[in-house]
């Protein structure tokens, strides 16, 4: 059994802003036609079928903040103190520039310092003078010390020789008395030895005697038997 | 929310060269739109896509924008826009032959996701989602269109109306056509499983 009346009622049941009067006659409605009414529950069930999705996470991406950047010309941030003194490099360079060109000399003296521009031949030549004697002196100064690193070099050298001739006299000396002592204790192993040796013979000697005198006391007596 | 957290500020500040703002308000709408790409396309990189096409169209048209609507109300338009174009694109794109190949007879012009749907393989183990976009996918780029916006954006019939520039008869009528297809095709699975 259908009803002529379910597109309708179903369109308008979803409807935001239906008035009063027609949504008490669209809810009589469901509520005596029992077709209209399961066709609502069955769509309803597959509007519910699809409020079960839930949210994907998003991939990541830049999120245009690159091309965001790029259209309103934004660097990456600088500490203002940086930028408050970014002059001073260019400053620099350009007062060291103007002592180059203009040949700036400073020059320390008792009386102070004294700055002078494009040089000074006076000042030229007292600087070559100064030069000269620091050259000389430090010459001097190096053959000095050449001649005590000399001096020093001998005289280690020849207390490490007297070192090495002492040391090779005591380890001569010491070998001499290690063999000597060797060759007396093996002396008298030998010595004992050859007792030792002497005495197993006499030992022997007589008991080769008695042997010969039990035979021939064996003999008489045998002899003597017949 | 506080005051300086208002869709209205982060626009200001963003138009002044506020990347912060800027992120900010996308943060906030990036997760909808993608979400509603998702639903709309059934595919997570076309869902990239327009959601980038998405905030590159809120970006350069962020000067336009007067306040007279809601920026949610806005955001959503320039969605169903860059969605109408990219479905376009995709139609030109691709064979007729292929969209109505597994269609049958109902004469329904299929969103051109469909044929590439592998929701299973898009969205690993999230059933529930799987399910809703082999509902989705039965259903055809209007149908679709209307029901994302009524029942994911909560759209009333005018709004939706007015956005895709059709008589609010038009839209019910889709709608409840949609709703019906839908039911068609859950009893059918629930028959079969």
């Amino acid at each position: 059994m259908s009803c002529p009346k379910t597109h309708y009622i179903l369109q308008e049941y979803f409807s935001e802003n239906l008035l009063t009067v027609a949504r008490d006659e669209l809810d009589k409605h469901l509520t005596e036609c029992v077709y209209c009414n399961a066709q609502l529950e069955s769509v309803l069930l597959a509007q519910q079928n699809l409020r079960q999705w839930q949210d994907q996470r998003t991939p990541h991406w830049d999120r245009g903040l690159e091309l965001f950047r790029q259209e309103h010309r934004i660097d990456r941030p600088v500490s203002r103190f940086w930028i408050s003194w970014q002059w001073l490099p260019t400053a620099a360079s350009l007062a060291m520039l103007c002592v180059l060109l203009f040949n700036v000399s400073v020059v320390s003296n008792d009386s102070g310092f004294s700055i002078s521009f494009a040089g000074s031949s006076d000042l030229d030549s007292n600087l070559d003078t100064q030069l000269v004697e620091f050259e000389q002196a430090q010459r001097l100064e190096i053959k000095q010390l050449a001649a005590r690193v000399a001096i020093r070099q001998d005289s280690t050298n020849l207390q490490l020789l007297r070192a090495v001739m002492e040391q090779t006299q005591q380890s001569t000396a010491d070998s001499f008395d290690h063999m000597y002592a060797y060759f007396e204790q093996q002396r008298l192993l030998d010595l004992q030895d050859m007792r030792a040796s002497y005495e197993q013979l006499v030992d022997s000697d007589y008991e080769t005697i008695r042997s010969l005198r039990q035979l021939v006391n064996y003999v008489g007596f045998q002899s003597d038997i017949r | 929310m506080s005051l300086i957290d208002k869709d209205e500020a982060l626009i200001i500040a963003a138009l002044k060269g506020s990347a912060y703002a800027w992120e900010k308000l996308v943060k906030r709408y990036e997760s909808k739109i993608y979400n509603h790409g998702l639903r709309l396309t059934g595919s997570s990189s076309d869902a990239m896509d327009l959601m980038q096409e998405v905030f590159l169209g809120v970006y350069r048209n962020l000067h336009r924008f007067r306040g007279d609507a809601k920026f949610s109300s806005w955001i959503f338009r320039i969605a169903h826009n860059k969605a109408v174009d990219m479905n376009r694109r995709k139609r030109l794109m691709t064979s007729p032959l292929k969209f109505f190949a597994d269609d049958g007879d109902d004469g329904f012009e299929k969103f051109p996701g469909k044929k590439e749907l592998e929701p299973e393989n898009r969205l690993g183990n999230q059933e529930q989602n799987v399910h809703v976009l082999k509902l989705l996918s039965e259903l055809n780029s209007d149908q679709r269109s209307i029901v994302e916006l009524k029942v994911f954006q909560s759209l009333t019939f005018d709004e939706i109306a007015e956005l895709q520039d059709v008589s609010k008869n038009t839209v019910k009528t889709r709608f409840y056509s949609a709703l019906k297809k839908l039911k068609v095709v859950s009893e059918e699975k629930n028959v079969l499983s």
